[in-house]
């Protein structure tokens, strides 16, 4: 496929990406104010909301697609902000399944396993001391939400509950086009909700999944430019870049998954591709920012900006000191040490870690 | 650095830069070779001929190992896309870095006193020399064109000087004269036998399929 098609085709599927979360809102908004109180009641608990975005990340292998859709609900009025904060923190240690999982693929050879094990839970274990670090801070004072809030406000220019951008102008008239459609054959208007809700998730996951699939052709040689220049650089170039790459492919699995077989072979040292790693936990939160951009609500553009704000405050807190940047490291290398000698053990950790784990907790706290 | 993701390219990426490394490769692997030739053949000896052969092999390993870093890169980057060439180029990488050592091993045989300038077989000696050193320059050539059809020719044609090498090194081994001259003939041969089929193999990329690859440094019978 020519270029200039493949890059007409993603902005063809970024704009039903925001398309997708208009019609989740409006979905929503049509279940009416029982459905959206029950929803909200199960999320009450910060823990549960914690669990659901963990679970929710690892089944469809994408926190944009959990943020997006947690954006969607928050803008909807489901959800209000303090109660998608854990959810979004969730979804942050959710996405680093998918890399985990990559890093399996090398438990033949123990010394490249051991490399790999290591560079994908130093993710894991980055984003839990992060969570368990801010989520209590955040619970405690509100901080995060609070200064996204007066971001949000910031950019919409006031304290309204709406803002108005071109974006969200232009994915208002494709839903609408969408709603007119099943809106004329469909007459009941439970069932128009559960269409909008089933459709708009479908077209946040399908386009979101193939805007990365084309994404990724499209700058893959920028990708192995820029990686190819951080090999043997560490720290806040590293994270640049690893930020760009993620913004560029919509994904940060694919930023972290990169790394992995590149850590295994011994080209990009552990230490190195932790910044790119944390890099890609700032990146992965525009998907969200844009999903905000179309909801036009402030509510949703403070969750999207706490997003950011979390990833950028946990780097902060836990990287610039050598004696705690190290540490999910040196955690993930002894993880990484105990999964050579029993394998096992490391398809234990992730299926306890990442499905057991978030359903008892979902079970329990309900 | 951090915004070389948002630059246009600067010579070639990827696949491409792996090639132009290879061609380089074998092009400092030629300068090697005719250094080497020059003390072999009368005086071209120095400390400086010596920190060149160093120094270019050096590159040369350097070398091997930024191709295989690329291509590991390309490989995580882009998946199975161009899986056939990766797998080509890690092999025959390691083909275009031994023919620059067996070119710094020919220098080193002038270190250890051989001289064949006033050798009364000095025409068939550099005749030989002569061969390789063209094979080196079209090999180069032919790579970076990814020109199959004068691949094949060359490998047809540098097939039938192995076994002329092999009848030289038989030469010396049944010679009579001075042990010295044998064992000088016998490494000199072989090392050309090693660059030629080195050189093959690396031509064979242009040619045959990725299970076919790397044979041509062993004996024919050995090769199917």
């Amino acid at each position: 496929m020519p270029t200039w098609v493949r890059a007409i085709l993603v902005i063809g599927l970024l704009y039903l990406f925001l398309v997708g979360v208009k019609l989740l809102e409006g979905g929503i908004k049509g279940l009416g104010s029982d459905f959206t109180d029950a929803l909200f009641d199960s999320v009450s608990n910060p823990l549960s909301g914690l669990f659901v975005g963990i679970l929710a990340t690892v089944l469809v292998q994408s926190s944009s697609v959990t943020t997006s859709t947690i954006v969607g609900l928050v803008a909807a009025g489901v959800i209000d902000v303090p109660a998608a904060v854990p959810m979004i923190m969730g979804a942050n240690i959710g996405t680093t399944v998918t890399n985990t999982i990559v890093a399996l693929g090398s438990v033949r050879r123990s010394d490249e396993f051991r490399l790999a094990f290591t560079a994908a839970t130093m993710h894991d274990f980055f984003n839990v001391m992060a969570v368990a670090i801010l989520l209590p801070l955040e619970l405690l004072t509100g901080f995060l939400s609070e200064w996204a809030a007066s971001i949000a406000n910031f950019i919409a220019g006031g304290e309204g509950l709406t803002f108005d951008s071109p974006i969200k102008g232009a994915v208002k008239w494709g839903a609408g086009l969408f709603e007119d459609g099943y809106g004329t054959v469909i007459k009941n208007e439970t069932a128009v909700a559960v269409i909008g809700i089933i459709l708009g998730i479908a077209l946040i996951f399908l386009t979101l999944m193939f805007i990365t699939k084309n994404m990724k052709v499209l700058v893959a040689t920028r990708i192995e430019r820029s990686l190819n220049a951080v090999l043997a650089k560490s720290g806040l170039i590293g994270m640049i870049v690893g930020m760009i790459v993620t913004i560029a492919v919509q994904s940060s699995s694919i930023t972290t998954s990169v790394l992995i077989p590149l850590v295994a072979s011994g080209i990009l040292l552990v230490r190195n591709a932790y910044p790119i790693t944390l890099g890609a936990n700032v990146g992965t939160t525009v998907t969200a920012l844009l999903a905000a951009m179309a909801a036009g609500t402030i509510a949703g553009l403070t969750i999207a900006l706490t997003h950011t704000l979390f990833n950028l405050v946990a780097i902060a807190v836990l990287y610039p000191w050598k004696r705690i940047r190290y540490i999910p490291v040196d955690l993930a290398s002894k993880l990484a040490d105990l999964a050579v000698r029993r394998t096992w053990a490391a398809i234990a950790y992730v299926v306890a870690f990442f499905v057991v784990l978030p359903i008892v907790g979902i079970v329990v706290l309900s | 650095m951090v915004f070389d993701f948002f630059r246009g390219s600067s010579g070639p990426q990827g696949i491409d830069a792996v090639e132009a490394q290879i061609v380089q490769m074998v092009r400092d692997s030629r300068t090697v070779f005719e250094t080497s030739m020059s003390a072999v053949f009368g005086g071209g000896k120095s400390t400086e001929a010596n920190q060149e052969v160093s120094q270019t092999d050096q590159g040369i390993n350097e070398a091997q190992q930024d191709v295989r870093r690329t291509l590991m890169m390309h490989a995580s980057v882009q998946g199975d896309v161009d899986l056939p060439l990766v797998l080509t180029y890690m092999s025959v990488v390691k083909d275009a870095e031994r023919i620059g050592d067996y070119a710094k091993n020919l220098y080193d045989l002038a270190k250890f006193g051989v001289d064949f300038e006033v050798a009364p077989d000095r025409a068939e000696l550099e005749g030989y020399c002569e061969n390789v050193d063209r094979l080196l320059g079209d090999a180069a050539d032919a790579f970076e064109k990814s020109d199959s059809e004068r691949a094949q020719h060359l490998i047809d044609k540098a097939d039938g000087f192995l076994d002329d090498y092999d009848d030289h090194v038989q030469a010396a081994y049944e010679s009579q004269g001075p042990a010295s001259d044998a064992v000088a003939r016998t490494l000199y041969y072989r090392f050309l036998k090693r660059i030629t089929a080195h050189v093959m193999n690396l031509l064979t990329s242009l040619v045959m399929p990725v299970d076919r690859l790397d044979y041509y440094d062993e004996a024919r019978d050995d090769r199917d």
